[in-house]
């Protein structure tokens, strides 16, 4: 790897900047709306970037991503309510979740990873669905379809507070999945998207390093569950539906798959679309199904722009830069990587 | 004699894999074209990108006059080009006779004497008739491969390898049947087994980290010692 | 004795409804590799059409052949639209069609309206027998006859016509098919076409059965006919109408007898299906 620092420093004072003014935004907005909504985007974000490591980075497709993060909001929730909200019974919770959900994924990943695609996309549905079905029916604990509501730490009772831990963990968990994909690991999983077999003949165990990607992308999600569970101070049988796998897809193919920082602004597009979507229902009732151009929006790019709106920018910004003759090594990198696609 | 087959600076890639880097290759009317090389030189995949199932991505095919480069290849298959792929391509499920049936376009007076002489030809498929094509023994899957690129009036046919994993005495059958179907179509052949490509074939196309290395009369490569042993590692 | 019948008729009743939907699945994927997760949306909007022209002509069958139709033009879209940009691309199929669902989906709610609505059995199948104490409701019997008679008609397809020969060649070897001259773009798209034909009308079938279409419905239903295809093997007819029954059955008993597991127990099917036997119980071999 040839190390560009200047490109990388130009990039890490525009994330800076990002963070700090969504770090300041809740103070100028001065609206619980606003605040709320903020934190979705951040806690989805978390969700899509974990989504996009299988995804994007290691080519596995998985349809019940939306079971680990069930169960990270279902531990949190029933933790919480089980043995009071206290933030040391959060941070144990978090860590629960995040086992469980590990466990889960090396379990499902051992027996079906080394399948094709499409059967481990199948299993994942039929395990997510029968995790559904354990939260509907475990009545005495999760109290089914109708969940419960809890009560969360203190601290966090306070909207502000509760964002600001967000928006430290969307910070804290990109800065960590950007090193993994950067290191040699993260390579390896590339390899593997790119050329499952080829990468095995080079004497790769291939399926121990999906299964190591799934647990991470499980871990994260259980994390976000955990975070959602807070938000509503509430927990029921949705967050374990397909309709939350769905979103996860959505944002990362809409933002960029494979690029991490695409998801998380997929997750913003979405967050925010809906939001004003929903709100302009009101006067048009077309908006009500706002689902509808996301999923058109989303049918294009996979069609047209594979790389979402964070890798086709970046191409065409790379391009532009080609054009005025400033040929640096990774835009040609980039543009050789796209005629052979 | 004219060319039947003109292959043109033909490349070829494999996803990013750069396969074909540059073949050139004529194969000429009534006579059987043979290409040689070790093993990963690019032979099948020739075979591959002429039928259009790895498209070139550089260079120019005509077959017969035409262009066929950028063709479909049931549409090269329908200009006349039998294919007889390295696995012979056997529909297992299905028996022989569902198998020539797929194959045959039309089912005309002229296809159905061509059947009937291919099955002459071969007897056992026509003892076997009813039997699935899986269960077909090496030398008769081979055979049913060769009549069902036969059947339609092919100008050409391409031969995988045809005496890869057969008994000797087997490959003497394939060989007859080679020099016969040549009566009536130019044959393009992939072969390893020196002694039988030197037999059969008239010219020879010898490739290698896919490009052509060199071509001419097969007389030519058998007396080259040099050639063949930098080659194909005999001689 | 009674409940076993009655037990028996509703599980067959059900799987035949889903075999409708798998057996499109199944060849579709088996000719093209596709899972075609709009599979769904068509038999959605097959309910849907066929409803609503029952409803306006009072004529079970008109709106029996407008669901038929109705596939047969979504299909042709869909495969032109949808699938065609993304030939083999596995993952971007599946990414596709998922969204494309999505959008059949809600297109539903906007054309015509987001609430069920409620369906009646026509008056010449409305009704049961009555042979002692057991109860035989006529639809169910309608729907398991409809279904075997489909299923005579598509195996004599496959079996002993030039198309179905071709559609099986091309399952077992696309490549293959391809070089012996046949365009199997169009074969597939044919198959594509009467796939969402035979999904429309499963769901036009279903809309009596259960006395209400809902746009959801479209994705649970494609769901069991995912199930139905991985356990009876992918691109697998004959594995399709088995594991359409098997799942129908298993519905209907464990609803029965185990029903906190009724819904869980397909999901435990294909799972252990796709751990102990991947290529399904009966299989399409390759080449």
């Amino acid at each position: 790897m040839i190390k560009q620092p200047l490109l990388l420093s130009k990039v890490n004072v525009v994330y800076a900047i990002v963070v700090g003014v969504m770090a300041v935004l809740p103070f100028v907005l001065d609206s619980r709306t606003m605040t709320i909504l903020l934190t979705q985007f951040c806690i989805f974000a978390i969700l899509a970037m974990s989504y996009d490591i299988l995804l994007g980075y290691t080519g596995i497709i998985s349809f019940g991503h939306a079971m680990f993060f069930g169960i990270g909001a279902y531990t949190t929730a029933i933790m919480l309510s089980d043995y009071g909200p206290s933030i040391g019974i959060f941070a144990v919770s978090i860590v629960v979740g995040i086992v469980l959900s590990a466990i889960i994924s090396v379990i499902s990943g051992a027996l079906t990873l080394r399948l094709k695609s499409h059967f481990y996309a199948m299993f994942t549905l039929a395990i997510s669905g029968l995790f559904l079905v354990l939260a509907e029916k475990w009545r005495t604990v999760t109290k089914g379809n109708d969940g419960f509501t809890f009560r969360a730490p203190e601290l966090f009772r306070e909207r502000l507070y509760f964002y600001f831990l967000v928006l430290i963990c969307l910070v804290v968990v990109f800065i960590l999945l950007k090193r993994i994909v950067a290191s040699p690991f993260g390579k390896v999983l590339v390899a593997i998207r790119e050329n499952e077999q080829r990468t095995r003949s080079l004497g790769y165990k291939t399926l121990g390093y999906k299964i190591i990607a799934s647990v991470i992308a499980g871990a994260v999600a259980s994390l976000a569950g955990s975070l959602y569970a807070i938000s509503l101070r509430f927990v029921n049988t949705s967050v374990m539906t397909m309709d939350i796998t769905l979103d996860a897809l959505m944002m990362t193919i809409i933002g960029g798959v494979g690029t991490l920082i695409g998801p998380i602004i997929g997750a913003g597009v979405i967050e925010f679309a809906q939001h004003y979507l929903s709100g302009l229902a009101r006067e048009y009732p077309i908006f009500e199904r706002w689902i509808i151009f996301f999923g058109i929006l989303y049918i294009l790019a996979v069609i047209f722009f594979p790389r979402g709106i964070v890798g086709t920018v970046s191409l065409r910004y790379h391009e532009w830069k080609l054009k005025k003759g400033q040929k640096t090594k990774a835009s040609v990198k980039l543009r050789e990587k796209e005629i052979q696609r | 004699m004219t060319n039947i087959l003109t292959l043109e600076r033909v490349e070829t890639f494999i996803s990013q894999y750069h396969i074909l880097q540059g073949i050139d290759f004529e194969a000429k009317a009534g006579e059987v074209s043979v290409l040689l090389g070790r093993n990963g030189a690019g032979k099948t995949t020739t075979l591959r990108t002429i039928m259009g199932l790895t498209p070139a991505s550089k260079g120019t095919i005509h077959f017969d006059g035409k262009d066929i480069t950028k063709m479909a290849p049931y549409d090269i298959a329908n200009s006349g080009i039998g294919y007889v792929p390295e696995d012979q391509g056997i529909f297992g499920q299905l028996t022989v006779e569902e198998n020539m049936k797929v194959a045959i376009r039309k089912e005309t007076d002229a296809t159905m004497q061509k059947q009937t002489y291919i099955l002459e030809l071969f007897p056992d498929l026509k003892k076997f008739w009813k039997k699935q094509g899986g269960n077909l023994s090496g030398g008769q899957k081979q055979m049913l491969a060769m009549a069902r690129a036969f059947v339609n009036d092919s100008k050409l046919l391409l031969i995988d390898e045809p005496s890869k994993g057969l008994a000797p005495i087997v490959i003497e059958k394939v060989m007859e049947a080679i020099t016969e179907m040549k009566k009536h179509t130019s044959i393009v052949l992939v072969e390893q087994n020196f002694m039988m490509a030197s037999k059969i074939g008239d010219t020879f196309t010898l490739i290698d980290d896919g490009r052509t290395v060199q071509s001419g009369e097969m007389q030519n490569l058998i007396e080259d010692e040099q050639l063949k042993r930098k080659y194909l590692g005999i001689g | 004795m009674e409940l076993l019948i009655s037990l028996t008729i509703n599980g067959l009743a059900t799987g035949m409804l889903i075999f409708l939907l798998a057996a499109g699945l199944t060849l579709i994927f088996g000719l093209m590799d596709v899972l075609n997760f709009a599979h769904g949306g068509l038999f959605v909007w097959g309910a849907y059409t066929g409803v609503f022209t029952y409803a306006w002509s009072n004529s079970f069958l008109v709106g029996i052949i407008v669901a038929i139709l109705t596939g047969l033009v979504l299909g042709f879209i869909t495969e032109k639209l949808i699938i065609k940009p993304v030939y083999g691309n596995h993952v971007q199929q599946i990414l596709i069609t998922l969204g494309f669902m999505l959008v059949l989906q809600e297109m539903i709610k906007v054309v015509f309206g987001p609430n069920g609505v409620p369906v009646k059995v026509p008056s010449y199948l409305a009704g049961s027998w009555q042979i002692g104490d057991l109860t035989i409701i006529k639809y169910r019997i309608f729907i398991i006859v409809v279904g075997f008679a489909l299923f005579g008609v598509l195996y004599f397809i496959l079996n002993r016509t030039k198309i179905g020969l071709v559609v099986r060649a091309g399952v077992m070897n696309r490549e293959m098919t391809q070089a012996l001259g046949i365009n199997i773009k169009r074969v597939f798209l044919i198959v594509f076409m009467c796939g969402a034909a035979l999904a429309a009308l499963g769901g036009m079938l279903m809309a009596p059965y259960s006395g209400v279409v809902y746009a959801e419905m479209g994705m649970e239903y494609a769901i069991l006919g995912f199930i139905v295809v991985v356990i009876g093997g992918m691109g697998s007819f004959q594995g399709s109408l088995l594991a359409a029954i098997l799942v129908g059955l298993a519905g209907s008993f464990m609803a029965y007898y185990v029903p906190f597991l009724s819904v869980a127990v397909n999901m435990i099917l294909m799972a252990s299906v796709l751990i102990f036997r991947p290529q399904g119980l009966f299989t399409v071999a390759k080449g």
